[in-house]
């Protein structure tokens, strides 16, 4: 690390600085609309995410909401964030954070190559966009944000996301293969129907559940440990008979599980199911032959 | 301000959403992987380059040990040869020298033989001459009368001569 800071100028630990701010710039942006907007509430009510304006549109009107906000928050985040960690990238290493970098990098080439196989080499950004997303999306309830991941709409663009990539890649083998498929057993073809357009909306209620559950208990924790503080130290004169006694220290136990243990297992679940079906319903020796076939068919035109 | 209800589907949020996780996709691709991976291969290559250039240089050190001891056998070869030949060239010339220093030696001999013969005739001529001198004289002593000096010399001469050829034949 000796000679890395003579390589270090001051216009690249300026730039450094520069890519940090930006990268938790929206994480102050967003806490301040929370704080500007957010109204009070006496902590029992259960409600989506908060409604900055509508602009009408044909069909439905388009509402931009926190989850619209904050999702593109840490998508700038994550932006300035990369940014950050590839600056002054080098062959030799020169800066600790080319490591984290190679390292994620790395993981998600890992998991991509063990779960779908070689083929599928060009869906580790994909992998990794959910990951970071949804992971990130989830952790922002550690702040107090409104996390977009418990609004079904964000969780459900994803899942349908998936579902068309699902899709493209069982036709990628053929109609032919595509349509075979429902018929695996002749005679639970309707059910195979049914299962696969329930699978995008699985994934998207599964994800969206798991969050949206843990806020929803946390908030239900919140209000009884209060109730509890009250009860305890109600007869005390004052402020004092509304002290949150048990309100300190007990939830932010609770939240290490509820907001970061889910939220990144469920951004991990959402990333294994989404590698696994899509590479489930993709068969390379068909798609290999049907390739073959068409190379023929060509030749055949030419000659 | 409102709130949404907790289960409340908006088409257009489900779109904006996707396109949110596309848009992402694209960002970590181009921001993140692609930098990464464009380092990794390049770090890659560097040590694949590295192997090669050791891999050659190994055997250009064994091309070159290889060269080396050719050629060591060779000089050691040529050594022998230069020797041998050294050996054989020196044992003609002395041979030379010692069939020249015979020769010398021979003709010394020779010479020495042929002075040492003429050295003999002429003392034997001399001694010839002396001893007829000397019989002459003798006789002249003994007899005690005048003779023809020269006629005796010739008959002691012709004596004298018989008796060294049958010398020489003794010999």
């Amino acid at each position: 690390m000796n000679d890395s800071t003579q390589v270090k100028t001051v216009r690249f630990r300026v730039t450094d600085a520069l890519l940090l701010a930006l990268t938790l710039l929206p994480v102050v942006f967003m806490i301040t609309l929370n704080v500007l907007f957010t109204p009070e509430s006496n902590g029992i009510e259960i409600e989506g995410a908060l409604i900055y304006f509508t602009i009408p549109m044909p069909l439905q009107d388009l509402i931009i909401s926190e989850s619209q906000i904050h999702s593109w928050c840490v998508m700038v985040s994550l932006l300035f964030f990369s940014l950050y960690l590839t600056h002054g990238i080098a062959e030799k290493p020169c800066t600790r954070r080319q490591y984290l970098a190679e390292w994620m990098v790395e993981q998600t080439d890992k998991l991509v190559k063990g779960n779908m196989g070689p083929f599928f080499k060009g869906f580790s950004p994909f992998v990794g966009a959910i990951l970071g997303l949804s992971a990130f999306s989830s952790l922002l309830a550690l702040f107090g944000l409104y996390a977009p991941t418990s609004d079904i709409n964000i969780v459900g663009g994803w899942a349908l996301l998936v579902f068309i990539l699902i899709t493209y890649y069982k036709f990628k083998c053929g109609p032919v293969h595509y349509i075979a498929g429902f018929f695996d057993p002749p005679l639970l073809a309707p059910l195979n129907v049914i299962s696969e357009f329930a699978t995008p909306v699985s994934m998207a209620f599964r994800h969206y559940g798991n969050v949206l559950s843990g806020s929803v208990i946390s908030v239900l924790l919140a209000v009884a440990l209060q109730g509890l503080s009250d009860i305890l130290l109600g007869w005390l004169p004052g402020v004092l008979s509304g002290f949150p006694l048990f309100r300190i220290g007990i939830p932010a136990v609770l939240s290490i599980y509820f907001d970061v243990f889910s939220g990144c297992l469920q951004a991990f679940i959402f990333a294994m199911l989404t590698m696994l079906y899509v590479s489930g319903g993709f068969s390379y020796d068909e798609y290999m032959r049907r390739k073959a076939k068409r190379a023929a068919k060509k030749r055949e035109k030419t000659a | 301000m409102q709130s949404l209800g907790v289960i409340s589907l908006n088409i257009w949020q489900i779109i904006i959403s996707l396109a949110n996780l596309v848009i992402l996709y694209l960002i970590l691709r181009k921001f993140l992987y692609a930098p990464v991976r464009k380092v990794l291969a390049a770090r890659a290559a560097a040590v694949d380059r590295q192997y090669a250039d050791a891999d050659k240089a190994k055997e250009e050190a064994q091309a070159d040990r290889a060269a080396w001891e050719s050629k060591l056998a060779g000089a050691r070869d040529e050594a022998d040869a230069l020797l041998a030949e050294a050996g054989v060239q020196a044992e003609r010339r002395g041979e030379q020298v010692i069939a020249d220093a015979r020769e010398k030696a021979e003709g010394i001999v020779r010479t020495a033989k042929s002075e040492a013969e003429a050295e003999r005739r002429r003392a034997e001529a001399e001694m010839h001459g002396q001893i007829a001198d000397i019989s002459a004289l003798l006789a002249e002593k003994l007899i005690e009368r005048e003779i023809n000096e020269a006629d005796h010399k010739q008959l002691i001469d012709s004596f004298l001569a018989g008796i060294g050829e049958s010398g020489d034949t003794d010999r």
